[in-house]
C-alpha cells in the first residue's frame, strides 16, 4: 500500500502549484478507519478499477473549498454552489488521472467521472472492505489543511 | 473567424480552457459541449476547425466521440487535441491510434497550448 503514496503525493503538489498556484506541504500519512469519525465538509470521490481496485477521494473544509474555487474561477462565492462542486470535482479527476502516469508500471487503471459529497459527518463508500484507507494531510495557505484518502489494491 | 469546440464535462475547465486559449491571440470564436453526445450536435450544426477534447465524460466519453467523427469521411482530419488529465502512457497511445492529433495533460498551460497548436494547420 505504502508504495503507491509517492506518486499520489508528488501530483498533488504538482496540481496545486500549477493549477491552483499553491504551494502544499505533505504531512506523514496514516492509515484510518472507515468508520473514524472526521471533520470534512466536502469530499470529492474518485473510484479506481481495472487491474487494480479502490478510491482516491480528496476531503476538505468548506473555506478551503469556497477558496480553491475562488481561486481558479476568479471570482467570489459564499457558499457551496455548482461550480464549488465542479471545482473539487475536477481536482481530484486532474490529480487521479495524472497519479496513473507515476502507477502505470504496477497496473493499468481506469478512472472513474468524480463524485462530490458534502455536510459535516458526510460519509463515503470505499469500495472494498478489506483495503486499508490511507491518509495522507497536506499543509496549504500555511495553516489550513486538507486530506487526500486513497485505497487501492491490485485485482486478482 | 475559426470556430474552436470545447468539449468538457466541467465548465471551469471549459472557461480555463478558452482563456488559456485565447492567450495566444489566435482569432476564434468558441463552441462548447458538455460531453461527446452535445459535441456531435455542435459539430453537425457548426463549421469546426479545431476541437479540444476531455476523455472522461457523462454520456458520451471523449474516447468514444473520437472514435465516431474518425469513421465519419468529412471528420478524418479534423484537428482534434486531447486535453485530458488521463496521463499514463496507455492512455496516450489509445487516443493516438483513436485518432487524436495531439495530447494536452491537465492541468493545462499557455505553453502547451502553443506548442501544440504551431504543428497543426489551424
Amino acid at each position: 500500500m505504502e508504495k503507491y503514496i509517492h506518486p499520489f503525493i508528488e501530483v498533488c503538489e504538482n496540481v496545486f502549484r500549477d493549477f491552483i498556484g499553491a504551494e502544499l506541504t505533505a504531512e506523514r500519512p496514516y492509515f484510518i478507519d472507515k468508520k473514524d469519525a472526521h471533520e470534512w465538509d466536502i469530499s470529492a470521490v474518485i473510484g479506481l478499477t481495472g487491474e487494480a481496485r479502490g478510491a482516491v477521494v480528496i476531503s476538505m473544509k468548506k473555506a478551503l473549498a469556497l477558496k480553491i474555487t475562488d481561486q481558479l474561477t476568479e471570482t467570489v462565492h459564499d457558499d457551496v454552489d455548482d461550480e464549488v462542486l465542479d471545482a473539487i470535482g475536477e481536482i481530484i479527476n486532474i490529480i487521479a488521472g495524472n497519479a496513473k502516469r507515476g502507477l502505470e508500471e504496477m497496473f493499468r487503471l481506469v478512472i472513474s467521472l468524480p463524485t462530490v459529497v458534502r455536510g459535516a459527518n458526510h460519509s463515503i463508500s470505499w469500495p472494498n472492505d478489506q483495503t486499508r484507507i490511507i491518509c495522507i494531510p497536506f499543509k496549504i495557505y500555511n495553516e489550513e489543511t486538507f486530506s487526500l484518502l486513497l485505497a487501492i489494491e491490485a485485482s486478482h | 473567424m475559426k470556430n474552436v469546440l470545447i468539449v468538457d464535462d466541467s465548465r471551469i475547465m471549459r472557461n480555463i480552457v478558452k482563456n488559456t486559449f485565447s492567450s495566444l491571440h489566435i482569432p476564434c470564436e468558441f463552441i462548447e459541449a458538455a460531453n461527446g453526445n452535445e459535441a456531435l450536435l455542435r459539430l453537425s450544426e457548426n463549421e469546426i476547425a479545431l476541437v479540444l477534447l476531455d476523455w472522461n465524460m457523462p454520456q458520451l466519453s471523449g474516447i468514444d466521440f473520437l472514435k465516431k467523427i474518425r469513421a465519419m469521411p468529412q471528420y478524418a482530419d479534423l484537428p482534434v487535441i486531447m486535453v485530458t488529465s488521463e496521463a499514463a502512457r496507455y492512455n496516450v497511445i489509445e487516443a493516438l491510434k483513436s485518432g487524436a492529433t495531439d495530447y494536452i495533460i491537465k492541468p493545462v498551460s499557455e505553453k502547451s497550448f502553443k506548442e501544440k497548436i504551431s504543428k497543426i494547420e489551424f
